[in-house]
């Protein structure tokens, strides 16, 4: 089987998976094809054989972890409809994007791909994986990508193809001319080749092409000003919904401090005032600077609802690129994890001088980073990542099979187990010990 | 475009295929440009990486500045943290330079065109192949760029409009919400 997907389709399912904070999943929409190939061996006559060509055309992202399923990993049916609508005749698999991880599905999923597999009626459903994993200090990082096709034996994996231009390199045009001296031959050619040639001597061909190029650019530059437009107001209406909510929030906790006053003066009597002047002061200052009370209140009392705030209002304006311990202590990524080590494949021509220098010296700011990023990560996150309290302990198993590859059921993948990078260094310099191991 | 002073800030490049570190010559690039600007950076993109053993595929940017050890030695790469900041909706710089990809591959193309056509001496059978080679090369171009891209876009659209109605329905839920509280 060979599958493949647009490099366009492939970088919207990269751009939904690094916006969000979380775990992120989604449906693959695309069509399954048999191509015949044929080719003709010195052994064989003719030889044809089928090859299943799976096409990603689209990709239908979930707003939300446990859309469709719950924590049992049950899959309900109705939002599933919910969420697919008309569109669940193309589903073709699914997809779910993890931080850290490594590259096996995890129980859940795959009770998931089996009710998915039954559910949705396609007996020979994918699963696309995407793994992110960064070094220490944050300045390398990478996304790897894993089709499986988990209904058929050992858990096979599909490679999956993202076509590209080519070769550009312009070398197909002719600079000269086959030598000819032959008069027949000239005479012949430039009579019956004359019919290529507009009266300029331009090749007809070219103006075609380029006229469908032409109106082909023109619907690109015309469906991308749609795009801008649709961008920017939902950009609008997100941001009156955000305030929305500051505001309701905001109104919570003014209802919540005059009903808890209106208690205590029920309860004490006439002492109240004074006392509750002196003992909270906070509600007072919060009464008068309603702007922060909202955010802090939001950050901490968290609804599902609630979204995080922005990370432009997170992260300090002023950070520097080299300031790697305040930047890492504001952005709730998770450090790398993990002990293997990881020898990137390099040429010869493209092999770094470089002996990773600056990464020694950052892997020690990369431990207290890392705890800092452990702690926000739990607070700020909490609410929308309970649920992921789950997957997290089941990475962290995955991390022991890291060590253990007999573990593994998979047994022509057990090295992958040790081979694959649960953490990314620069070079494999053996100078460079990983501290931030967790 | 932004409303904002804008200024460019660093470089960046793909290896496709090979490794995302930086080469020899893209480190004294790189300090070529330190030279302008202490601030200067320079991204790598590897892309179309695949490890057979597997089917992993791999996609990898990394972030550097370069370094000398001392004066007349080789300049060597030092790392420098990079972080994606997440954002809910795709600016207009971004729309316009995704957009003008294909502009810029056609271009190319015409360029390469325009100096072989210049050539006299090819007899008509050459001149039909070159031209053939433009027609198919543009061809590839819209099937393998502008196709796509315009796919992309068309679904991003309504992904959009989906997302958009139910923002609207949640800004009635709250504002009916907000006027209960109050």
């Amino acid at each position: 089987m060979a599958a493949s997907i647009s490099g366009y389709t492939f970088s919207s399912l990269c751009y939904h998976s690094a916006n969000s904070n979380s775990d992120h999943e989604g449906f693959l929409l695309g069509e399954v094809r048999q191509e015949e190939t044929f080719s003709i061996s010195d052994s064989q006559i003719s030889n044809t054989e089928f090859l299943q060509v799976l096409e990603i055309h689209n990709h239908e992202p979930c707003s939300q972890l446990f859309s469709f399923y719950d924590y049992a990993g049950k899959v309900n049916e109705e939002n599933l409809k919910r969420i697919l609508k008309e569109r669940r005749k193309n589903v073709i698999g699914w997809y779910r994007f993890r931080r850290n991880t490594q590259q096996q599905m995890s129980f859940r999923e795959q009770i998931i791909h089996k009710q998915l597999t039954h559910i949705l009626g396609v007996p020979d459903l994918v699963f696309l994986l995407f793994s992110f994993i960064s070094t220490a200090n944050n300045s390398t990082h990478a996304l790897e990508y894993v089709l499986f096709r988990p209904n058929r034996k050992y858990n096979q994996r599909v490679s999956l193809t993202i076509p590209n231009l080519g070769n550009t390199s312009q070398q197909e045009y002719k600079v000269s001319s086959v030598p000819n001296t032959s008069w027949n031959y000239a005479k012949v050619i430039k009579e019956q080749g004359a019919e290529f040639f507009d009266k300029d001597g331009v090749m007809k061909d070219i103006r075609t092409i380029f006229q469908v190029y032409n109106a082909l650019q023109d619907k690109v530059q015309a469906v991308c000003g749609e795009v801008e437009h649709s961008e920017r107001l939902k950009e609008t209406f997100q941001e009156e919904v955000n305030k929305l909510k500051k505001q309701i929030a905001l109104r919570k906790i003014e209802k919540e401090d005059e009903r808890r006053l209106q208690e205590m003066a029920a309860v004490e009597g006439r002492q109240v005032p004074e006392e509750h002047k002196n003992t909270c002061p906070a509600y007072n200052s919060r009464a008068v600077c309603p702007g922060n009370a909202a955010e802090e209140y939001s950050l901490e009392n968290q609804d599902t609802s609630e979204t995080p705030p922005p990370y432009s209002e997170v992260i300090p304006l002023d950070s520097t690129a080299v300031n790697t311990e305040t930047s890492t202590a504001y952005l709730p990524r998770p450090q790398a994890v993990g002990s293997s080590s990881y020898a990137p494949p390099s040429l010869g021509a493209a092999k770094n001088t470089g002996n990773g220098d600056g990464s020694s010296t950052d892997s020690s700011q990369g431990t207290p980073g890392s705890g800092v990023v452990g702690q926000l990560a739990k607070g700020e996150e909490e609410e929308e990542e309970e649920d992921e309290d789950e997957d997290e302990e089941d990475s962290s198993e995955y991390e022991n099979l890291a060590n253990e590859p007999s573990e593994s059921s998979d047994s022509e993948f057990s090295q992958l187990a040790e081979g694959r990078p649960a953490s990314l260094r620069p070079d494999g310099d053996a100078r460079n010990s990983q501290a931030s191991q967790i | 475009m932004t409303g904002r002073p804008m200024r460019v800030v660093g470089w960046y490049h793909s290896h496709p295929h090979i490794t995302v570190w930086p080469s020899h010559v893209d480190v004294r690039t790189q300090a070529m440009y330190q030279m302008m600007d202490q601030g200067f950076v320079g991204l790598i993109f590897s892309c179309f990486i695949e490890d057979k053993n597997t089917k992993t595929g791999r996609v990898l940017y990394t972030c550097f500045q370069s370094v000398q050890a001392q004066k007349g030695s080789e300049y060597e790469r030092i790392e420098i943290p990079i972080h994606v900041v997440p954002h809910e909706t795709i600016g207009k710089v971004c729309l316009e330079s995704a957009v003008e990809l294909p502009k810029i591959l056609c271009q190319e193309e015409q360029d390469a065109y325009r100096r072989i056509h210049s050539l006299a001496h090819l007899d008509p059978i050459t001149k039909i192949h070159n031209g053939s080679v433009f027609t198919k090369n543009l061809c590839s171009q819209m099937s393998a760029i502008s196709g796509p891209l315009l796919q992309w876009l068309e679904d991003k659209v309504e992904q959009n409009k989906q997302n958009i109605a139910e923002l609207q329905l949640e800004k009635e839920r709250l504002t009916l919400e907000l006027t209960d509280l109050d």
